[in-house]
C-alpha cells in the first residue's frame, strides 16, 4: 500500500459501484436489512433474557455480557462491511475470472478483499455504535480503558483482516471448501460471550490458537479494567504478527494458483 | 415408487459430490452446538439449580436434542427450489413424468437421511468428550409424542419452504432474500433453534405460539423432555397439524397461482 489516496480512490469506486447495485434493487435491499436487524434484535434478546435470568454468567453481570456481545458485533459487522468481497472470491477461483484481477494494475489482494463493501451492514453501524457507548458507559470505564478498548479494538480488526486473507488464500489453495468464509464466521460466532465460558481446553484454543479471544474477549475485557499490562501486549503482537503472516500466506498461495479459464 | 427411489439414491450420492464441504457443513453446526453447550454450562456453575424452569440434566438434554430434531426437521433440499424458479430449471422437472412436490419430499428425505447419520455420529462424540449430565426420557407416551411432532414438523417445514419459495414466481431477484429473512432468520431463532422459547417473557411466547415456528423443534423437544403432558401435549400434536394442513392448502394456492404468472427465462 504504496499510495494510499490511489487504493482509497479506487476502493470509494468499487463501493459506490457496490452501493448502486444495492440501490438498483429496493425490495431486496429492505428484505435483507429487515433480516439483519430480526437476526441481531433475536440474539440481543436472547442474550440479555440469558444474562437477566442467570443473573451471572462466567463471573459477569448482564450489562457486561451484554457489552462482550456488542464489541463481537462491531467487529463482526466492520469486517462484514469491508470484506463482503470475499464471500463472492471462489466463483471467480472457480471460473478462472481471477486471472482479469491480476492483470490489474493494483493489488489483487485488495481488490479481492475490498471490492465491494455492503451497504446493508453501512446501515447498521450507527446504531450499533450508539449502543456500544451507552452500555459501555455503564460500566463507568476510566479515560485509559476507554483509549485501551479502542486500541484493541483495532487490533480485533486487524486480527479479522487477517483471518479474511487466510479465507482468500485457501480459497486458492483448495477448491474443495465452498463456505470457508462462513466457517470462519461460525468460528468468531464463539466470541459472541465472554470467552471464559468454556473450559478448557477449548479456551486455550480459542485465545491463543484461533485468537478469537483476542479479538473479540480482549477489547471488552479492556474496558472493564480486567486485563494486565502483559495480556495487553501480547495481544497487540498476536495482532501484528497474524498479519504478517496472514498477507506471506496470501503470497505462498498465489504461487499456487492455476488458472481455470478456456 | 421406483422412479422416487432413484431420485432418492442420487440425490444421496450428490451430497457425496462435494464431501468435504459437506463435513464443513457438519462441522458448522456442532460448533452451533458447541457455543449454546458451554453458554448453558455456564449458566449453571451459579448456585440456583433451576433456571427457566429448567435443571441442568434437561437443559442440556434440549441443547442435545437440538442436534438430532435439526438433522431431522431443518436439513432439507428444498431450499434450492427458489433458485430453480428463478433461473427458469423448475421448467425441466414440470415437463418430466413426476410429481414435483414429490421430487422434493424425496430429496429432503435423502438428505436428512444424511444428515441424521452424520448428527448421530456428532451426539456420540460430543457426549463421550463432554459427558454431559443428560435426561433420558423413558415414557412411551411422550416419546410417542416426540416422534410425531418430529414428523409434522418435518412436513411444516417442507411446505413453509415450497411456500416461501412460490414468491420468486412474482418476484425472481427477491427469492433468496425472503429465504433468508424466513427460513434461515425466522426459523432459526423462533423455532427454539437455539434456544428454549420459553426462557422468553410469557407475553411474547404467547405471540410465537400463534405462528407455525414454535412447532418445528421447540414443542418437539418439549415433548420429549416431558415438559408438556395430557391436554397441552394433545393440543401441541392438533395444532401442528392444523398447521400442516393450513400451510399445506395455503402453499398449494399460492404455488398454482405462481406458475400461472410465470414466466420462466430461458437459456
Amino acid at each position: 500500500m504504496k499510495r494510499p489516496l490511489y487504493y482509497l480512490k479506487i476502493w470509494w469506486l468499487m463501493s459506490k459501484n457496490s452501493f448502486m447495485t444495492w440501490l438498483a434493487q429496493k425490495m431486496l435491499l429492505l428484505i435483507f436489512l429487515t433480516a439483519k436487524i430480526m437476526r441481531f434484535a433475536f440474539f440481543a434478546g436472547f442474550v440479555y433474557f440469558i444474562s437477566k435470568g442467570a443473573k451471572s454468567l462466567a463471573g459477569y453481570n448482564a450489562p457486561q455480557v451484554i457489552f462482550f456481545f456488542l464489541t463481537f458485533n462491531i467487529i463482526d459487522i466492520f469486517s462484514q462491511f469491508l470484506f463482503r468481497e470475499v464471500y463472492r472470491f471462489r466463483p471467480l477461483i472457480i471460473s478462472g475470472d481471477f486471472d482479469l484481477i491480476l492483470t490489474k494494475p493494483y493489488s489483487s489482494l485488495f481488490r479481492s478483499l475490498m471490492g465491494g463493501a455492503d451497504l446493508i451492514d453501512l446501515i447498521t453501524v450507527p446504531p450499533l455504535i450508539f449502543a456500544v457507548i451507552y452500555v459501555g458507559a455503564l460500566l463507568d470505564p476510566s479515560r485509559l480503558q476507554i483509549v485501551l478498548y479502542l486500541l484493541l479494538l483495532i487490533n480485533g480488526f486487524l486480527i479479522a483482516t487477517a483471518f479474511h486473507i487466510s479465507v482468500l488464500a485457501l480459497a486458492i489453495i483448495t477448491l474443495e471448501i465452498d463456505h470457508l468464509v462462513m466457517i470462519y464466521r461460525d468460528l468468531t460466532n464463539l466470541g459472541r460471550f465472554p470467552i471464559d465460558i468454556y473450559k478448557e481446553p477449548l479456551r486455550g484454543i480459542l485465545t491463543y490458537l484461533l485468537p478469537i479471544g483476542m479479538m473479540v474477549s480482549v477489547p471488552a475485557k479492556a474496558l472493564m479494567g480486567l486485563m494486565s499490562l502483559k495480556g495487553i501486549a501480547v495481544s497487540f503482537a498476536v495482532g501484528i504478527v497474524l498479519i504478517v503472516m496472514s498477507v506471506k500466506f496470501w503470497h505462498f498461495a498465489l504461487t499456487k494458483y492455476s488458472s481455470a479459464s478456456s | 415408487m421406483k422412479k422416487y427411489l432413484s431420485v432418492f439414491k442420487i440425490s444421496f450420492a450428490q451430497e457425496f459430490a462435494y464431501r468435504l464441504s459437506f463435513i464443513m457443513w457438519r462441522v458448522r453446526n456442532v460448533m452451533q452446538i458447541v457455543l449454546v453447550f458451554f453458554l448453558w454450562d455456564s449458566v449453571f456453575m451459579g448456585p440456583q439449580p433451576i433456571i427457566f424452569g429448567y435443571d441442568k440434566a434437561k437443559i442440556i438434554t434440549y441443547v442435545f436434542g437440538l442436534i438430532i430434531v435439526r438433522a431431522f426437521v431443518l436439513s432439507a433440499r428444498a431450499q434450492d427450489v427458489a433458485g430453480e424458479i428463478q433461473r427458469g430449471e423448475i421448467v425441466n422437472l414440470l415437463l418430466k413424468p413426476v410429481s414435483y412436490f414429490k421430487y422434493w419430499i424425496t430429496r429432503d428425505l435423502s438428505s436428512k437421511a444424511l444428515n441424521l447419520l452424520f448428527a448421530v455420529l456428532e451426539w456420540t462424540i460430543l457426549y463421550l468428550v463432554l459427558r454431559p449430565e443428560f435426561f433420558f426420557q423413558k415414557d412411551p407416551l411422550f416419546l410417542g409424542g416426540f416422534i410425531l411432532l418430529v414428523v409434522l414438523a418435518m412436513f411444516i417445514f417442507f411446505v413453509l419452504i415450497f411456500l416461501v419459495s412460490a414468491l420468486t414466481f412474482w418476484m425472481p431477484e427477491a427469492g433468496w432474500g425472503m429465504q433468508f429473512l424466513i427460513i434461515v432468520v425466522a426459523v432459526e431463532f423462533l423455532s427454539g433453534g437455539l434456544f428454549p422459547l420459553d426462557i422468553l417473557p410469557v407475553a411474547i411466547q404467547k405471540i410465537l405460539y400463534l405462528s407455525p415456528f414454535p412447532y418445528l423443534i421447540f414443542f418437539p423437544l418439549q415433548a420429549y423432555l416431558g415438559k408438556i403432558s395430557g391436554v397441552v401435549l394433545l393440543k401441541s400434536i392438533a395444532v401442528s397439524f392444523f398447521w400442516a394442513f393450513a400451510l399445506w392448502l395455503l402453499m398449494r394456492s399460492v404455488w398454482y397461482r405462481g406458475l400461472k404468472v410465470y414466466n420462466p427465462p430461458g437459456k
